[in-house]
């Protein structure tokens, strides 16, 4: 569903991404892991055109993406979070989710900011995650925890088909991962096809079909979590090691 | 294929909380009091009826030049209060209406007030293009941008002939009689102050203003959101100019005259950005009550003080205490607060 092909990103001599290619299929969830600086973050912003790749291809639904613009690549059903949760304050928390419901057209622009059923729709979906009780806060007054899972719901308001997670369980209490590792499976029971960036490895073990491991800004080794983890070169890489390549 | 989450189990909690839901909204709208700025503008539109029992022309050009400064706050707003990009180059749109519209009266003798629209749309469309290139910047970088706007649009005008140069040109005035001669300017002024301060509202609660508003908190984030910024930020850019250039076309008919050192002044840009600035950035009272507090000051200091420089700095005391307790502006820091008066209530 999603194929990324020999993406780059070069910040003058650092190779921060250099040269990944992975595929993501659709239904699975796939887990991008590495240790820090492995280029899985500026991976995730090339895909989403957050930051322009140096070169490579991205393509969604055999659709290339990679010289798309952001809110282009939303309206074709790829949408993100952030690794620190940008939340919009001075909103509130459905004003958070319900800008991210598309608009379409100049007549689209002029109707009400929110609408009855975009209202039923995000209550909707703050009900799944269990935030109803928030939905009339403003988003600065929320936890780290609610701001993760407000990133979440606004995510679902776009309808998309494919979700980029940035370490949806970063910083958050033991408890409430459960209750985000609950909701991305639930999810992706219904269909949804999730790539999440994330350094908690029980998490990832439990929750991905496929994991892909970068370092030094490429792939190293993909494959189930159970292959992943015993593979020579993974353990390598998170123990300090260098690759061999470069040790050649 | 999307996906769609069905009324979970708990659909009876979700009825509660929009029962809840409803009952918050009917409350917000009971704090508001539309009839308010409506009561206002019944009494403006009487106001010249004073012209029957005496000599108010000052009382007229007041109302005249402050609404004129609340279209022009109030249009400034929609680009630096919602979308958070400050313009000082605001008075290049003022000078390009008063200009386009000033020219087609001093040649075809078509009076302003009928042309303001079509100024204003000018004035859009330049700000359409300009926007395009200044607003890849944002921030400091993105103020400089509009203050070299101005100072290239002055020079441009101080220097263009057929407009008159630095000397500017007179417009032929209207063959009223005293008492009268300021009415037509001052419904129009009145109307465009209304409309404008209307179409803010109508905007801000708009899904373009819902994106504004994310733009001006997080730009990536709301181009991740899904919202073409870039369109969204040209388009406010436009629209701020629309009213601008409008205000501007019937501002240089009442002067009956246009010349480079009154449109083209930072100082007009200045007043926008103040006023917006202490009535409350981002709001829609904010501005108005920003543009009478700012006039009606200006007013009385030059009354007490004379047209000294002691009265400008009369005026700046105020506003730097007004915005040591009023941190969000007037209107702004009270509504954070919940002390905001009905009144005054236009969100």
């Amino acid at each position: 569903m999603l194929e990324v092909k020999n993406l780059c990103k070069h910040y003058g001599g650092i190779k921060a991404v250099d040269g990944a290619t992975f595929t993501v299929e659709r239904g699975s969830i796939t887990a991008l892991i590495g240790p820090n600086g492995a280029g899985k973050t500026t991976a995730f912003n090339c895909i989403s055109r957050t930051v322009t790749p140096t070169s490579g291809e991205v393509w969604l639904d055999g659709v290339r993406i990679d010289q798309l613009r952001p809110h282009k690549i939303t309206s074709k059903g790829l949408s993100r979070t952030f690794q620190i949760s940008r939340n919009l304050s001075d909103m509130t928390v459905i004003e958070n989710v319900i800008v991210q419901s598309r608009v379409d057209g100049i007549r689209g622009l002029l109707r009400p900011a929110m609408s009855a059923e975009e209202k039923d729709k995000a209550m909707t979906i703050l009900d799944f995650l269990g935030i109803t009780r928030i939905a009339y806060e403003d988003g600065h007054n929320l936890s780290y925890g609610q701001k993760k899972l407000m990133d979440l719901a606004a995510l679902l308001m776009s309808d998309p088909k494919i979700i980029l997670l940035d370490e949806p369980a970063g910083g958050v209490n033991p408890s409430l991962m459960e209750e985000i590792i609950g909701h991305i499976r639930a999810l992706n029971e219904k269909g949804l096809t999730v790539l999440i960036v994330e350094h908690n490895m029980d998490l990832i073990m439990r929750l991905s079909h496929k994991v892909v491991v970068m370092a030094q800004g490429r792939v190293i080794c993909e494959g189930p979590p159970e292959v992943v983890r015993k593979d020579p070169h993974v353990l390598d890489a998170y123990l300090g090691g260098v690759l061999e390549e470069e040790a050649a | 294929m999307t996906v769609t989450l069905q009324q979970s189990s708990a659909s009876s909690v979700l009825k509660a909380r929009r029962a809840h839901n409803e009952k918050l909204a009917r409350k917000a709208d009971q704090t508001r009091a539309t009839w308010f700025p409506l009561a206002l503008l019944a009494i403006l539109v009487a106001l010249p009826l004073l012209q029957f029992v005496g000599n108010y022309n000052y009382v007229l050009h007041l109302v005249l030049f402050t609404a004129s400064y609340v279209a022009m706050a109030s249009g400034w707003n929609i680009l630096g209060g919602f979308a958070g990009y400050v313009s000082l180059g605001h008075s290049v749109f003022f000078g390009v209406g008063g200009y386009f519209a000033g020219m087609l009266l001093a040649r075809y003798g078509i009076s302003t007030i009928i042309t303001a629209p079509l100024a204003g749309l000018v004035a859009a469309v330049l700000g359409y293009l300009i926007g395009l290139i200044t607003l890849k910047v944002r921030g400091p970088s993105f103020i400089i941008s509009s203050i070299a706007l101005l100072m290239i649009a002055r020079i441009l005008f101080d220097n263009w002939e057929f407009v008159g140069g630095a000397n500017g040109l007179t417009l032929p005035t209207n063959d009223l009689p005293v008492q009268w001669a300021k009415l037509p300017y001052y419904y129009a002024m009145i109307a465009i102050a209304a409309f404008t301060v209307w179409a803010t509202y109508r905007i801000k609660h708009s899904k373009f203003g819902l994106g504004l508003r994310a733009i001006s908190k997080d730009e990536i984030k709301a181009e991740s959101a899904g919202i073409d910024t870039r369109f969204y930020k040209v388009m406010a850019f436009a629209f701020s100019a629309f009213f601008v250039g409008m205000t501007g076309a019937v501002w240089g008919e009442y002067l009956t005259y246009l010349r480079p050192n009154i449109f083209l002044l930072i100082l007009v840009s200045a007043n926008l950005v103040l006023m917006s600035i202490l009535g409350g950035k981002g709001t829609i009272a904010g501005p108005v009550v920003g543009a009478i507090l700012i006039v009606a000051l200006n007013e009385f200091f030059v009354a007490t003080m004379g047209a000294s420089e002691i009265n400008i700095l009369g005026t700046g005391l105020v506003m730097a205490v007004g915005l040591i307790f009023f941190p969000l502006g007037l209107i702004g820091t009270l509504a954070k607060k919940g002390k905001l008066p009905r009144v005054l209530n236009w969100d």
